[in-house]
């Protein structure tokens, strides 16, 4: 089988600054270092081969959302190499609808954006409106949405897109569980065509159930990749022994994640030798 | 150059996009009341009231400006003021507005400023409607002279792009760049010719006032609308001048734009 995702050596950097002074300095004077290095990842590598359902789990902060938005091409990454091969949607709750436009506003502009022509979008309009199940609420504007609408919108304008890789960011986590079921019986459909898809969740049941590999993600480092079943037990050994910790140890693991992103480039190379 | 280019090409084929987003934005921004579009008109009304009788009334003592009544005379030159004023602010702010909207990286990012510039073209045409028609019954009736309009309209727009690709991706690295420009504006209000005539001020200072490239299109309007005088070709020079600014500013707002585009994202 061919991959479809190939990621290498993936890092994303923020700067943490300690007052605006040094973030205006940052951008004024490129040649000098302002501010302290963060990394939401650091040196993340994994394969996908095409058609495989993965999930990606992690505790808060752990990096599933930017690794998400990396993969989907939203956010730039700062070093490493992402190859994809065919088209990547994201969904997210919420993602990309415009508050005070109605449902089958949003539904144009959102395909305006993602590059479709007049006639395309003219097709793909009604079975998008059918799938999402709005109803009356289509014509109204989407602040009066639930979240549960909202996620359902995107949800079906992401899936009527038809792309080759699709990514769904906790926006399932909200549907009810009738569209759930849809959503994933539409999901199995893409399965069966061979698409890959991500799942970011915090729900272990959900990603029993779908996946195929699971991702976990500590501290913006890839600690273990492969079988869902497996990795899925150990996470949640992890959990359970996370849980059982007393402050002061949940502290100190926090600190020794933190402490690994938040170091300069040089301490890190000198690290890895 | 190159940067100019790239940014020319995105504006001509994602034209259908720029007109279905901007017409988008409009309702966007007028679903939310009640009175909707009716606000483009009341909002000016309002403005151009209370500045003729502070000025008009209180100052000039109703006095006129060289053989044109105060009234029409500030009416003829601050019609495109409001589009000038509302189409920078606005398209200063848009890019980090309106990013999160977007889904893809690989959207032709320049015509984001853009389309909220043509968001607020379309009010500013329907204000210029409304302003002819009450003209007509000012004793101005359509002249000759109307034939320049397009030229000062294109110039509007094409400044207001230009210029609104520095300030969009400036104010997208640094938000305080859209508070200092608004207050930039609320200073060339005064400093243009819409409340009152700079030749009033020294010989000398002239000069110095017809820096700004509002002044051209402000004069244009005027002149076009009152019947006056072909402004752009009685000033060559200065229409050179218009024209060269704007040329610069667009390479300098294209090359910034293409720059920083990938990392606007981080920098919200």
């Amino acid at each position: 089988m061919s991959k479809s995702v190939v990621v290498k050596d993936l890092s994303k950097e923020y700067k943490l600054f300690a007052n605006k002074s040094e973030r205006i300095l940052d951008l004024l004077l490129p040649h000098k270092e302002y501010g302290e290095s963060f990394f939401a990842l650091k040196d993340v590598s994994f394969e996908v081969e095409k058609g495989d359902i993965i999930g990606f789990v992690g505790v808060n902060g752990s990096g599933k959302s930017t690794l998400a938005n990396l993969i989907a091409g939203i956010v730039p990454k700062t070093s490493g190499s992402i190859e994809i091969d065919g088209d990547v949607a994201l969904i997210a709750v919420n993602a990309g609808l415009d508050n005070k436009l109605t449902g089958r506003e949003n539904i144009e502009l959102k395909l305006l954006m993602l590059g479709f022509s007049k006639k395309e979008i003219l097709e793909m309009e009604d079975e998008i409106i059918e799938f999402a199940e709005l109803e009356k609420f289509i014509d109204q504007p989407v602040k009066s949405y639930s979240s549960g609408m909202k996620s359902r919108l995107g949800f079906s304008i992401s899936v009527r897109v038809n792309p080759d890789i699709l990514i769904i960011d906790e926006a399932l986590s909200v549907g009810d569980k009738a569209f759930a079921e849809k959503s994933l019986a539409k999901m199995h459909e893409f399965k069966e065509q061979g698409k890959t898809m991500f799942f970011v969740s915090h729900s272990i049941g959900q990603m029993k159930q779908f996946c195929e590999k699971v991702l976990w993600l500590e501290y913006g480092v890839l600690k273990e990749y492969g079988d869902a079943a497996e990795v899925l037990k150990n996470y949640d050994n992890f959990l359970k022994e996370y849980g059982k910790m007393s402050k002061k140890e949940k502290k100190k693991h926090r600190d020794e994640g933190m402490a690994r992103r938040l170091n300069s480039k040089a301490d890190i190379k000198l690290e890895t030798k | 150059m190159k940067s100019s280019i790239i940014v020319l090409k995105e504006q001509i084929k994602n034209f259908h996009l720029l007109r279905r987003l901007s017409w988008y934005e409009i309702k966007s921004q007028t679903s939310g009341n009640y009175l909707g579009a009716a606000w483009e008109i009341i909002n000016p009304a309002i403005q151009i009231m209370i500045y003729w009788f502070v000025f008009g009334f209180g100052i000039r003592q109703r006095e006129p400006i060289g053989d044109v009544e105060y009234f029409q005379w500030l009416f003829a030159g601050i019609l495109v003021w409001f589009f000038l004023n509302q189409g920078l602010m606005k398209a200063t702010r848009s890019i980090y507005q309106k990013i999160r909207m977007l889904s893809k990286m690989n959207f032709p990012m320049s015509v984001i400023p853009n389309y909220i510039v043509v968001s607020q073209f379309y009010p500013h045409l329907f204000l210029l409607g409304i302003g002819i028609i009450i003209l007509q019954f000012m004793g101005y009736p359509i002249s000759i002279y109307y034939l320049q309009l397009p030229i000062y309209t294109a110039a509007a727009v094409a400044l207001l792009f230009s210029l609104s690709l520095i300030t969009s991706t400036l104010a997208t690295i640094v938000r305080d760049v859209a508070m200092m420009l608004q207050a930039t504006m609320r200073m060339l209000l005064y400093l243009s010719p819409i409340l009152w005539p700079p030749t009033l001020l020294p010989e000398s200072w002239q000069p110095w006032l017809k820096l700004n490239p509002f002044y051209f299109i402000i004069e244009g309007y005027r002149n076009t609308l009152l019947g006056q005088s072909w402004y752009f070709l009685e000033n060559p020079m200065y229409t050179l001048y218009f024209c060269g600014l704007v040329l610069v500013l667009f390479i300098i707002g294209s090359y910034l734009h293409v720059k920083f585009r990938s990392q606007f994202i981080d920098f919200l």
